[in-house]
């Protein structure tokens, strides 16, 4: 059912305009930000790079702004702002493009955080702008503590319009999303907090990637994938803190669709305080995922539904991350006492035979006027 | 166990969640003041949150399940 | 009855989500009389609510992992010199377990405040604290008059009306 056939306006992003826009926007965070702003333990302003880069041959560089700003003791405001600019082509890009494309995605999003009591609610939207994809996103969340703080109970909602358009044509298609998650965050004792939570989705609509190719009767053909896709995940986090300034951070997550996808994620890592001013830490994720229903090496006759998405396809992944945050006691390079910088390495591993390398390095930057 | 259980898992993760949600109460509590190491940000699960943000769309961009981020609470009793 | 016992687990849970504020006042309603305590200072004298009669108090636990008593902590010392002459004694609780940490952080720090130690919890409990940090006013008769609990930037000019408030009643002024 292809809609708005052509009405849409192809949107070339140039990376250089993004980033300007992205450095534009930081500036004014940081340059106004401070000016109308109250003391608060929360108020900050994170600037992180990301650069990944995978045995394909596709490097994505993300600049993202985060922003939170308390307006006024029960009213904040959450923004962000992240570009990621790809070079080099994938697969299935290299089919079309053998000498490489570029392409970039460009995120915003604002959330706004009122108190009554013991009770945060938020709102909240997203939008997310790249070559033949569109995201728009509506949330909102509610939370309460309970028990003296040793109990919060959590549950929100999101719908999302996306349109991909189906490149090389210029076909938009539409696909809705309707997001709902409750979780229940609870200390146990002096030294642990777990957190359990469930989150249902359904996604309607046009579910097919334009540029990931099926084997059909010997032919490589755009897939077709069902129009209706619910998924189920319950995940469970346990926290403790252990002796010696170290803390254990346990995490499990069960994925279960109605594509008959089933996956199982679980991570562990630890952090330690070195001093008043590094935090080390260091993560495994393992992660398995069984195929689709639908799911072949390739098809033969005239099947419902095939594909040529690797997401569907099943697979094994592990990945390692390290990390050091260093706040100095009087400020990072002269900036105010609480300036963070974040240094991350991660390597992911498939049994797809697709590798990966990520870096991050950020800085936190704390800022509002200080009591009288 | 009937088995519309077995055919959706998520209907168990539910009830597993009210049921901590309706027992919380009964929990042994915390008092303020005794809650030094809970306090750390280490131990709160939205430390990072800008990393994490950023691991959820890459991840999710690569693999074929997503969800379980969008969960929040814990920490420090600091007002 | 598995269908039953489910929905009493869901509407249990919503009513959880549902029941009214633990605490919401910021004012205790009614004079009451504050919880007595016994707690020594960092010279090892111990000091009780009764040798402060007829001064008005502030009551504020505190400990070295909270952090808006970093900014509650030198407000109210500042409180304390302010209105000094006048009758004010602020006692400053604090509730670290490891005392070690409180020394850490009063490190090159000469408050005019008075700091009192309970690594046990003994008087946070007795004074049915909720949050951190937390103050107590408390009159020149002994009676619980207002409750503060967090510090954010108002809560200094509250403090200070309503210290200056409980200064005036019953003054050694007002009487003769």
């Amino acid at each position: 059912m292809p809609a708005n056939s052509g009405s849409r306006s192809r949107l070339p992003f140039r990376l250089g305009l993004t980033a300007g826009a992205l450095a534009t926007g930081a500036l004014f965070a940081m340059v106004f930000a401070p000016t109308f702003g109250r003391k608060s333990e929360s108020e900050d302003i994170n600037i992180f790079f990301h650069g990944f880069q995978d045995s394909r041959g596709v490097t994505v560089l993300s600049p993202t702004v985060d922003l939170t700003k308390d307006f006024t003791d029960r009213t904040s405001l959450k923004a962000k702002f992240g570009v990621d600019a790809i070079s080099a082509s994938s697969d299935s890009c290299a089919r079309c493009h053998p000498d490489g494309i570029r392409s970039a995605r460009a995120v915003a999003s604002a959330t706004l955080n009122r108190k009554y009591g013991d009770t945060t609610v938020g709102i909240g939207g997203e939008f997310s702008q790249e070559n033949f994809y569109r995201a728009t996103t509506l949330s909102t969340s509610v939370s309460r503590n309970l028990n003296k703080g040793n109990t919060t109970i959590a549950g929100g909602y999101a719908f999302s319009l996306n349109q991909p358009v189906l490149h090389p044509s210029e076909f938009t298609e539409r696909q809705y999303a309707h997001d709902a998650y409750a979780s229940v965050t609870q200390t146990l004792t002096k030294t642990t907090v777990v957190q359990v939570g469930v989150e249902v989705a359904q996604i309607r609509g046009y579910q097919t990637s334009p540029f990931l190719r099926a084997a059909l009767n010997g032919v490589l053909v755009p897939g077709n994938s069902p129009d209706l896709r619910n998924r189920y995940t319950f995940s469970a986090r346990i926290k403790q803190a252990l002796p010696a300034s170290t803390y254990l951070d346990i995490d499990y997550r069960r994925y279960h669709d109605s594509w008959q996808l089933d996956s199982n994620s679980f991570g562990i890592g630890l952090s330690r305080h070195f001093g008043d001013t590094i935090v080390a830490s260091g993560a495994v994720r393992l992660y398995d995922q069984t195929g689709a229903y639908f799911y072949a090496p390739s098809y033969t006759g005239s099947p419902l539904y095939y594909t040529g998405d690797f997401r569907l396809f099943p697979f094994n992944s592990d990945l390692v991350t390290g990390r050091v945050v260093y706040t100095p006691k009087d400020g990072l390079f002269g900036m105010r006492p609480g300036s963070a910088l974040t240094l991350q390495y991660e390597r992911y591993w498939t049994t797809r035979s697709f590798d990966a390398a990520i870096f991050t390095g950020g800085i936190t930057i704390p800022f509002g006027r200080k009591a009288p | 166990m009937p088995s519309s259980d077995r055919a959706n898992p998520s209907r168990r993760a539910v009830f597993a969640v009210c049921l901590l949600a309706a027992v919380s109460g009964a929990c042994a509590s915390v008092q303020p003041w005794q809650r030094a190491r809970l306090a750390d940000p280490c131990m709160t699960f939205e430390a990072n949150a800008a990393l994490t943000a950023y691991a959820s769309h890459w991840q999710e961009s690569r693999e074929g399940s997503s969800g379980g981020a969008g969960v929040q609470g814990g920490g420090c009793a600091c007002k | 009855m598995k269908q039953k016992f489910r929905l009493l687990i869901f509407v249990l849970a919503a009513l959880r989500l549902a029941a009214p504020p633990a605490f919401a006042a910021e004012k205790a309603s009614r004079p009451s009389p504050a919880p007595d305590f016994s707690l020594k200072d960092a010279a090892g004298q111990v000091h009780t609510l009764a040798e402060f009669k007829g001064r008005v108090l502030v009551v504020d636990f505190w400990a070295s992992w909270c952090g808006p008593c970093k900014t509650s902590f030198p407000a109210l010392d500042a409180l304390q010199e302010e209105f000094q002459g006048e009758g004010l004694q602020v006692l400053a609780i604090n509730v670290d377990e490891n005392a070690k940490d409180a020394h850490a952080f009063l490190a090159g720090r000469t408050p005019s405040l008075t700091v009192l130690f309970d690594s046990k919890g003994k008087s946070p409990l007795d004074f049915k604290v909720e949050g951190m940090p937390s103050s107590f006013l408390i009159d020149r008769e002994g009676n619980l008059r207002f409750q503060h609990m967090g510090f954010n930037a108002k809560s200094k000019a509250e403090f200070r009306q309503q210290i200056s408030l409980l200064l005036k009643e019953g003054s050694p002024h007002a009487q003769q």
